[in-house]
């Protein structure tokens, strides 16, 4: 049992979710989970094809994002979020529904990117070492641009691949997750085995 | 789309304001009795064929729900303090907004209330600093009425299966949902712990019902429109059967801004824009609004006059008070083998061991567990409850296990308390220069203790039902709420209460208010059966007040 019991860090793991308040109460559990964002009607990219450049991100900016993006739900046997196309997600994201938090997080990104030059000799996040992005970002993923960025990222790797990330659908298979419109029973390991309600019989009321 | 069209400014026994759950209901029985009837939705009219598997649309885009854009609100703890506007955007009061309301969009979780529910104040006493309070109405007075909702609306259901039902007339019209691995699990741990899950009643068609076709089980109820048309979402069933009568019209991109009175302080009908915002006044003999215990609040707030200077039918000062949410819990499970909970309904088995209140506990409060999940992918993957990681390859590695997850969740009492509230921002304006709905809430101490009860019993069921991992979400102060009750609570007392136990105004005798704003009690969260069981009593009585010439 690896429970997690009374101890949680909740206030750390808060923050991290909140990113700069630009996704305030992401309090994902019972009713009906409602998630704050910026006020915008989707402007709904149909592509399933990378695009050749970035319109929010210059090519620099871009590849720092991706990196970041990477470390987050890093490549190896199985795509992660680089070849879900997560960053260019964010990038439109930015440019149209997600715009009001566009200068917010541009400002957080160049803070990131100076913070990373200063102990790293002038190189950029994108050009370190994986080893060397781990260590930086074990000390920055409590600031409110690490936290957006995860937000977006999920958002880039598992929402439809018609927003510009989930490429191929690699999110979804990573997550085990068929969009279909029909399913039929069982579902599961466990229903297929499921007996059948058995009534309760002779007890009385509580 | 069928049913009447009325000429501008030609006279209609009812206008009706808001197209959801309860309003659907009233438009379908007094068009049904031959009463002409106007419904006004500020919303578009959308079919199935509208509706998208498209979880950052309708999740985080406000795809069919009300938006900061147009509509925004301000959020405060304390009446004390200043209310605000949520970064981004955020609305305190959500709701779909759309022909058939939050019906379209719903879990569809719809079980009845209990007897207690409804004289709780009797039995358990009063609890200081609230206005926890009878209903005016009994259980036993209802039930016709409910048992109406179960075949007239469709429920999926399996009777007297759990020893905690209250008294039935009838059985469910349908069998219950089939079983999910998270419904098989929880029975499992619970009958383990000796308690008594059982099939969760649904507003979803097993099988096929009265011209619509059965579940085919594609996974988005909870913040979606139904594709299939199985949801019984009052688009897709009183909507259509009041338009089927002739003499109902479903007027959508229609927002009822006020409603006016005459010197005799009667209300002779509404004004409300049209799609290009042009205003418009339609005469009623009688008007309904059903509008949720949010708007419905702000409507009556802004239609101030020289005799209702504080807003209608506000005589008491009650109106916008007492708001409830309903408090949850959520405790998160990994299983041995799969269970893709990403499909079918979202819940299928609940318990209602935990219903009543018990002294003993040391706090009010009392209600259900159910086995379900957040069955999106994005949704599920922002979970930061326990000791989750976040990024990285841990990350990666947490997220593969989403077909093997499920969750158990509780839904609970919140107290009435008055400082708890829908009132008008005094200075924030809509889309339309409509002064904004301020949301003011704090959960009573009370409310978080029941919470939390009812998260630890979560957790010993998945313990029982053998998950290798577990994690809780935490228990936050509520700063958001989809159930919107309480607002114009119903009372035999003119003093301290809004409408009376029909459903009519104390204040203005041809004006009704039948939505989840007559809630005296929250009861344990799912309250949308019991707003569609009012709205069928609310209607049987409010037309044979009308064929009597009483209003």
């Amino acid at each position: 049992m690896n429970s997690s019991g009374e101890h949680d860090d909740i206030s750390r793991r808060s923050f991290l979710l909140s990113g700069s308040g630009l996704f305030t109460s992401l309090w994902v559990a019972s009713h009906w989970p409602s998630i704050a964002a910026a006020a915008h009607h989707a402007q709904q990219v149909s592509t399933n094809t990378a695009p050749a450049h970035f319109g929010f991100f210059t090519a620099a900016d871009g590849a720092d994002v991706e990196a970041v993006c990477a470390q987050i739900i890093p490549s190896g046997a199985t795509p992660g979020a680089r070849e879900a196309h997560a960053v260019y997600f964010i990038d439109r994201s930015l440019s149209t529904y997600f715009s009001a938090m566009a200068p917010g997080y541009r400002q957080g990104l160049a803070d990131f990117q100076a913070k990373f030059r200063e102990s790293h000799a002038g190189a950029t996040f994108a050009a370190a070492s994986p080893a060397d992005q781990t260590a930086f970002l074990k000390s920055a993923d409590r600031t409110a641009f690490f936290g957006t960025t995860r937000v977006l990222t999920v958002l880039g790797m598992f929402t439809s691949p018609k927003y510009g990330g989930n490429f191929q659908g690699s999110g979804w298979k990573l997550m085990g997750f068929v969009d279909q419109h029909a399913f039929a029973p069982p579902f599961g390991y466990y229903d297929a085995e499921y007996k059948g309600f058995v009534p309760y019989l002779n007890e009385k009321q509580a | 789309m069928t049913g009447r069209t009325f000429k501008p400014d030609e006279m209609v026994d009812f206008v009706v304001v808001g197209s959801g759950a309860a309003g659907g209901v009233v438009a379908r029985e007094l068009s049904q009795a031959g009463f002409t009837v106007l419904v006004f939705e500020q919303g578009p009219r959308l079919e199935a064929a509208d509706f998208e598997h498209d979880e950052l649309k309708y999740f985080f885009l406000h795809g069919i729900t009300n938006s900061p854009a147009l509509s925004p609100q301000t959020f405060r703890k304390l009446p004390t303090e200043t209310a605000q506007q949520a970064a981004g955007g955020f609305l305190p009061a959500t709701y779909a907004r759309l022909v058939g309301g939050s019906s379209t969009h719903y879990t569809a979780n719809f079980w009845r209330f209990h007897e207690i529910d409804f004289h709780e104040r009797s039995v358990l006493g009063s609890i200081s600093g609230t206005g926890f309070a009878d209903w005016p109405i009994t259980y036993q007075e209802l039930e016709p009425y409910y048992t109406k909702v179960e075949w007239e609306v469709g429920v999926s259901g399996l009777a007297y299966a759990s020893p905690f039902d209250p008294p039935r007339s009838k059985p469910y019209p349908m069998p219950p949902l089939p079983v999910k691995s998270s419904g098989v699990l929880l029975e499992r741990g619970a009958r383990k712990l000796g308690l008594h899950p059982f099939p969760a009643p649904m507003a979803i068609a097993s099988q096929a019902y009265r011209g619509r076709g059965p579940c085919v089980h594609c996974g988005f109820c909870m913040g979606f429109g139904c594709e299939a048309r199985a949801k019984s979402s009052s688009l897709y069933t009183s909507i259509p059967e009041a338009e089927a009568t002739g003499l109902c019209e479903i007027r959508p991109a229609s927002y009822v801004y006020h409603v006016d009175t005459n010197a005799q302080g009667r209300t002779t009908g509404v004004h409300y824009f049209d799609g290009d915002k042009r205003s418009h006044f339609q005469p009623a003999k009688a008007v309904v609004l059903s509008a949720n215990g949010a708007e419905t609040t702000r409507l009556l707030l802004n239609s101030t006059s020289n005799r209702f200077p504080q807003g209608l039918a506000n005589s008491s000062g009650m109106v916008g008070k007492h708001l409830m949410f309903n408090q949850g819990s959520a405790v998160q499970g990994i299983f041995e083998h799969e269970l893709n909970e990403y499909k079918s309904v979202q819940v299928t088995r609940i318990l209602h061991d935990f219903y009543d209140s018990d002294p003993k506990r040391g706090f009010y409060g009392g209600g259900g567990i159910d086995a379900r999940i957040n069955p999106q992918p994005a949704l599920w993957a922002m979970d930061s409850g326990g000791d989750l990681p976040l990024w990285g390859a841990d990350f990666k590695r947490r997220l593969e296990g989403f077909p093997r997850a499920m969750a158990s969740t509780g839904h609970c009492t919140s107290l009435p308390m008055e400082a708890n509230s829908i009132s008008i921002d005094p200075t924030l304006k809509d889309a339309w220069g409509i002064p904004a709905i301020r949301v003011t809430y704090k959960d009573h101490p009370d409310d978080l203790a029941t919470a939390k009860f009812l998260q630890d019993r979560s957790y010993e069921i998945l313990q029982a039902a053998g998950a290798q991992t577990i994690w809780r979400n935490e228990i936050a102060e509520n700063d958001f709420g989809v159930h919107l009750l309480g607002t114009a609570r119903m009372g035999n007392d003119p003093k301290s209460s809004v409408v009376d136990k029909y459903h009519r105004t104390h204040d203005v005798p041809n004006l009704f208010l039948v939505d989840g704003s007559s809630f005296v009690t929250s009861g344990r969260g799912q309250p949308t059966m019991t707003i569609q069981a009012l709205a069928f009593r609310a209607a049987d009585h409010i037309g044979q007040f009308a064929k009597r010439n009483e209003i």
